[in-house]
């Protein structure tokens, strides 16, 4: 999701190290002029650098996080797949051998590398010779051709499963399995293939690689390969005939033939073509690896930006008081002949060779974030996952993103650095020589007025439209620019501060109000949205208060009139915040931005940890456990077992669940690509208790809904994730929207009517083997049996426990005494709690890779306070003569950097719990977490605490140092 | 006027022996050499001498701002050096006042706000500080610009700010350090002229160092400076009374 800028940026970097060496290299000067100021404040120079070294950290981090994710999803392509680029599975078994047939003459093309015919059934397995005996309802049995197996792909590579055909009554397990089973190579084991055991004896443990790690759409397999002629005696009822290709070239190379040796496959199947469904998940898992590295490297992107834009801050802060402290060296400079534009290349030369130092470290520092936050994300995602088959992340570094990290905070340093120093040049010459202050009051000039007041026009009128369409960005950006370019019109007709005042008001109340006028504005998958309404919303406000502190410090006014040491630090300390508002402004927003996003985080956090309980029950209706099975295997029926047999008691109601494979086109129009689809018939009336969070018109509740779907076979209802990719979920799709759903084998297609989206649709996600991007789509019974024919099986459940029955207590016998049938049972509230869990999880995540951010607050904060000390040297000495306590002064400074702290941490958490508020009342992401919305005063309060602290500690060092001046000393300095 | 000092021929400020020597890497500058120097209540003392010659390094010893290397300071019968940073500062808040040539008021607050912390740090209710404050900016021809900042002022204005806060606490002794340096001949006679008012009619103790020879033609007292030592001091005692 985030566009690959390497070139651009580049390009950009270039041209401005470029223009910036031609300025050194003609104008000896200005290249003096920089390196000595370089040279001269070596302290504060190395804060600088700091600041940039953090704010390019970040930018490598958030990419080297895309890049794991992406390399650990592709790792997926290596593991479960190796040479496999298309997959043809027949589901008649008797046309199995027909269409195996049909596909050998591809192994003549010149673009495949492999044919290789398979049969696989789903079983279980059991250890009955560990010390306690396990089970493994998840496994895949593998009847292959083991030499043509060895040969499969090989010319791209190893196929992942070489060596001899193991002898009958021996099986070759790959490593999950193994592990799953606690059993290695000479120890018996039991597998249950269609219904029956069978013993066997290990013949060997082969790596989760290739074929060996090959599956029929799981993440993680769990294989057992046996010779040939195995399956066939266990009875074919079960099996599918499955024929692999590969494609020429190594695992990723391969991939790029899969639409040409695709057409020749479905070419090559001619009549047959209608028995037999034809997969491409290299091709589906690669694209998949570079949605979820791009979503998640851009989710991170985006939670770093609040700490770039930090970072940026820090520089323009430190630009200004450089300037500041500077102002009458750079009068005289301009008095004997320095032209404005040299100052500004004088200033953007020392601010590139800080930016130019920082970019190293920050690189390095950026790998190692982007590597702890991995680590940390590998828990999470383990924890995430519905089979225990989570994502394995694997750390990975690509030259791409340290190169794009780099230059992109090059860029924003330079880009800082050159606004502020094209601002801090403009100055009055004799002023700035006599160190005179600014002309305050002075209104705006004409020509600025004339261009500021057509923009503003300009933004008003494009915002219309944005507003008409709930654009996202536009809609919250363009009403604000226009309220921010009218300023200085204002200014004219009234006071400057109370224009600005006025602006900043605005600004805010638009932002936080645009969400309830137009609520449809989050339903994008960008999240640029979150970044600009989180920015507009601190800066208004940090504006405002900055623009008003004598109103906002009126309460502290009684203390600051003590006539006592305490007084007067207190009165020192307030009054630079009172008299120098940008600075002030520009630190404080550093800490409201930070602040705000960790409170939301935070928040987000609480109404899902609230919603738990209801998430749950909406999630379930009433049923606790959900059961997976193979329906194809001999034996009894486990859904008459379920209802008739001995844990009968301990049930009360089972429904059973039709399912089949489909793919639909996307309600949401957001991809042209089908959507694999989980098809789940449910039978009339037995999931009436699901609710739904929006009905077609005209179905009074959530009972017609569920009616509805059991008469009308076009209607069909769906979750609020159906085609979700990553990112923040929007209102993409409502009822009354149409989809079109396909049989993938046969054809057949049907346009649908979504009738109704659930509150949640966990209860209908498979719960075995399918991978990450498999949709469910619910429709009646019979709706499914019509357009899916025998393709639709009754292959899951959902039981209600009969009360005093543990769900989990009742989810393992079901599983043992069902273990021929491979059942798997899940409690589904205790999934709920797993998955709520690990989301919160990932959030703590966020906020750990935000704190950075705050890191570049504090850090803002001490490099003020190290500058204003030398600025303040003087008054410092007088305050000292007129008989201030040393202490008196290390207190203003202390609590003068408290103020700004508190201020700026408060002021950021009431944004945060209101933004987070207004969100949760019209934002659809937040659909389905219904228990309330709490305020977490605790986790807000240890943030503040911990903030103020931190900032008093970056604060005690220049406020001692201050305490130290000598009075006779400080009174003579000039600079 | 509640000076330290009741007793008209007794010192209100001895000095012996003072001795100051400033270090800069393995280089040793001798400021100060073995000065001894009096004065009494209610002088106006003027310091002179040419540039390095020790005068604003003898006023900065004398009112405490700097450490000497040897010798004795006696304000009132106490030695300043003797007492604690924390009671010297306390003692310059209830003894002295301070005006410099670069005026030093706080940027940040008003002129009134200037003038009234001396009042402040010693205690003074807010409300009286403030009162006496604005009356004090009044006496100095101020009382139209008591809420403008240091920065909405001209130079002589600031520094009629910078006497007015010197002056508030009613202190024993005011240290002037070149308080005409930075302003112009009519400025400068307006300050000159506050200053001699000040001291003839309140009898307030100024030293003030000064290289302008036309102002030290009209003070009583003149000492003069070279090298670090005391090398003249001339009394006029008809200019004590006529100013």
């Amino acid at each position: 999701m985030y566009p690959n800028l390497l070139l651009p940026l580049l390009g950009v970097l270039g041209a401005a190290l470029l223009t910036l060496l031609l300025v050194a290299v003609r104008k000896p000067v200005v290249r003096r002029l920089a390196l000595r100021q370089v040279a001269r404040r070596r302290t504060e120079a190395a804060l600088v650098v700091t600041g940039s070294v953090l704010g390019t950290a970040i930018i490598v981090g958030a990419l080297v996080v895309g890049d794991t994710l992406n390399f650990s999803v592709r790792q997926e392509a290596y593991r479960t797949l190796g040479p496999v680029d298309e997959r043809i599975v027949s589901t008649d078994p008797a046309a199995g051998r027909a269409i195996a047939d049909r596909l050998q003459p591809l192994a003549a093309d010149p673009d495949v590398d492999g044919v290789l015919t398979a049969e696989v059934a789903q079983a279980a397995a059991v250890n009955t010779h560990a010390a306690q005996p396990v089970a493994e309802p998840r496994v895949l049995a593998w009847q292959l051709d083991f030499d043509a197996a060895a040969r499969f792909g090989a010319a791209g590579g190893p196929s992942g499963l070489a060596g001899p055909t193991p002898p009958p009554g021996q099986v070759v397990l790959n490593e999950p399995l193994a592990r799953s089973l606690k059993t290695g190579v000479g120890r018996p084991v039991t597998l249950y293939l269609n219904g029956h055991a069978a013993d066997f004896t290990v013949a060997r443990v082969v790596p989760q690689q290739g074929l060996a790690g090959v599956g029929i759409g799981g993440r993680v397999n769990r294989n057992a390969f046996l010779p040939p002629g195995t399956l066939d005696a266990a009875g074919a009822g079960s099996t599918h005939a499955v024929t692999l290709v590969s494609n020429r070239g190594g695992v990723e190379a391969g991939e790029r033939l899969t639409g040409p040796v695709t057409a020749g496959i479905r070419s090559a199947l001619g009549p047959d073509a209608g028995r037999a469904a034809v997969d491409t998940p290299k091709h589906t898992v690669l694209a998949q690896a570079d949605a979820t590295g791009d979503a998640l490297g851009a989710l991170f992107l985006m939670i770093g930006s609040f700490s770039i834009i930090a970072g940026a801050l820090l520089l323009v802060n430190i630009f200004v008081m450089l300037a500041e402290e500077r102002k009458t060296q750079l009068g005289m400079l301009r008095a004997v002949g320095l032209k404005r534009a040299h100052l500004v290349g004088s200033f953007s030369i020392e601010g590139a060779l800080y930016a130019l130092a920082a970019a190293l470290p920050g690189v390095a520092i950026g790998i190692a974030v982007g590597w702890g936050v991995a680590v940390a994300a590998a828990q999470i995602f383990r924890s995430w996952s519905v089979d225990g088959s989570g994502l394995d992340i694997a750390f990975a570094v690509t030259p791409t993103s340290l190169v794009n990290g780099a230059a992109l905070g090059l860029v924003i340093a330079l880009a800082a650095i050159a606004a502020t120093s094209a601002r801090i040049s403009r100055f009055n010459v004799i002023a700035a020589v006599r160190d005179l202050p600014v002309e305050s009051g002075r209104r705006p000039r004409r020509r600025l007025v004339a261009v500021c007041t057509a923009l503003s026009l300009l933004c008003a009128l494009a915002a219309v439209p944005a507003l008409a369409r709930s654009q996202a960005e536009q809609t919250y950006l363009l009403p604000a620019l226009a309220v921010a370019f009218a300023v200085p019109a204002a200014s004219r007709v009234m006071p400057r501060r109370a224009a600005t005042s006025i602006a900043a008001a605005l600004v805010l109340v638009w932002t936080l109000a645009a969400s309830v006028i137009r609520p449809r504005v989050f339903d994008t998958p960008s999240m640029a949205v979150y970044v600009i309404l989180g920015t507009l919303a601190a800066f208004s406000a940090v504006v405002l208060v900055s623009e008003n502190q004598h109103a906002v410090l009126r309460p502290l006014r009684r203390l600051m009139n003590r006539p006592t040491q305490q007084g007067l630090a207190t009165r020192l300390a307030a009054a630079y915040p009172l008299a120098k508002r940008f600075r002030t402004g520009s630190t404080m927003v550093m800490y409201t931005l930070i602040v705000l996003v960790l409170v939301l985080l935070t928040e987000i956090s609480g109404i899902m940890n609230a919603s738990i309980d209801q998430a749950a029950a909406d999630a379930t209706a009433g049923y606790t456990l959900r059961v997976d099975y193979n329906p194809q295997t001999a034996g009894p029926n486990p859904l008459t077992d379920l209802r008739t047999g001995q844990l009968a008691r301990r049930i009360e109601a089972v429904a059973p669940l039709l399912q089949a494979r489909g793919q639909a086109t996307d309600p949401g129009h957001r991809t042209a690509e089908p959507l694999e689809t989980a098809v789940v018939g449910v039978p009339d009336g037995a999931t009436s208790g699901i609710a739904f969070r929006d009905r077609l018109p005209g179905l009074p509740d959530d009972k017609a809904v569920w009616n509805a779907l059991a008469t009308h076979p076009d209607y069909v209802v769906l979750d609020n994730f159906f085609g979700h990719t990553g990112g923040p979920s929007g209102k993409f799709y409502a009822p009354g929207d149409t989809l079109t759903l396909t049989d993938p084998v046969t054809g057949r297609a049907e346009p649908k009517t979504i009738a109704g989206v659930l509150t949640s649709g966990l209860a209908f996600y498979p719960g075995t083997g399918s991978s990450a991007t498999v949709y469910p789509l619910v429709l009646g019974e019979q709706a499914v049996r019509t357009q899916f024919g025998p393709q639709a099986q009754t292959a899951a459940a959902l039981v209600r426990t009969a009360p005093g029955t543990s769900p989990e207590d009742l989810a393992g016998r079901l599983q043992a005494s069902h273990l021929s049938a491979s059942m798997v049972a899940t409690p589904i509230a205790a999934d709920v709690h797993r998955l709520f869990a690990a989301n919160t999880a990932f959030f703590r995540l966020m906020q750990g890779f935000l704190a950075l951010g705050l890191l570049i607050g504090i850090t803002g904060l001490g490099v003020v306070m190290v500058r204003a000390v030398r600025e303040r040297r003087r008054t410092i000495g007088v305050l000292r003569a007129l008989g201030c306590q040393a202490g008196t002064v290390e207190r203003s400074f202390l609590w003068e950097s408290g103020l700004v702290a508190l201020e700026g941490t408060l002021l950021g958490a009431a944004l945060g719990v209101l933004t987070t508020w207004l969100m949760y009342q019209k934002s659809s992401a937040f659909t389905g977490l219904d228990g309330g919305f709490p305020v977490e005063w605790a986790q807000i309060a240890v943030l503040a605490v911990l903030t103020l602290a931190a900032s008093l500690l970056a604060a005690a060092g220049p406020a001692r140092r201050a305490a130290r001046i000598r009075p006779a000393l400080a009174v003579r300095v000039s600079d | 006027m509640a000076t330290l000092t009741s007793d008209a021929t007794q010192p209100l400020l001895a000095a012996t022996g003072v001795r100051k020597v400033y270090r800069t890497g393995t280089v040793e500058v001798t400021a100060l050499r073995d000065l001894d120097l009096t004065v009494l209540p209610g002088e106006l003392v003027g310091v002179m001498g040419p540039s390095g010659s020790g005068k604003t390094t003898l006023l900065n010893c004398l009112s405490g701002l700097d450490d000497i290397d040897a010798g004795r300071v006696e304000v009132d019968g106490r030695d300043l050096f003797a007492m604690s940073d924390g009671e010297r500062t306390e003692h310059r808040a209830r003894a002295m006042g301070f005006v410099f040539q670069a005026f030093n008021l706080i940027p940040v607050f008003s002129a009134a706000e200037n003038v009234e912390l001396p009042l402040l740090l010693t205690g003074t209710a807010p409300r009286e500080a403030r009162a006496r404050a604005v009356a004090m900016l009044e006496r100095v021809g101020l009382g139209h610009r008591t809420t403008h900042r240091p920065s909405e002022l001209s130079g002589g204005e600031q520094q009629r700010v910078t006497i007015a806060r010197a002056l508030v606490a009613r202190p024993a002794v005011v240290w002037a350090d070149e308080p005409t340096g930075n302003l112009d001949s009519t400025m400068a006679a307006q300050v000159m002229d506050l200053l001699h008012t000040l001291n003839r009619d309140e009898g307030q103790t100024i030293v003030l160092v000064t290289h302008d020879e036309a102002i030290g033609a009209r003070l009583p007292r003149v000492i003069r400076m070279r090298d670090g030592r005391l090398v003249s001091d001339t009394r006029q005692p008809e200019l004590q009374a006529a100013g």
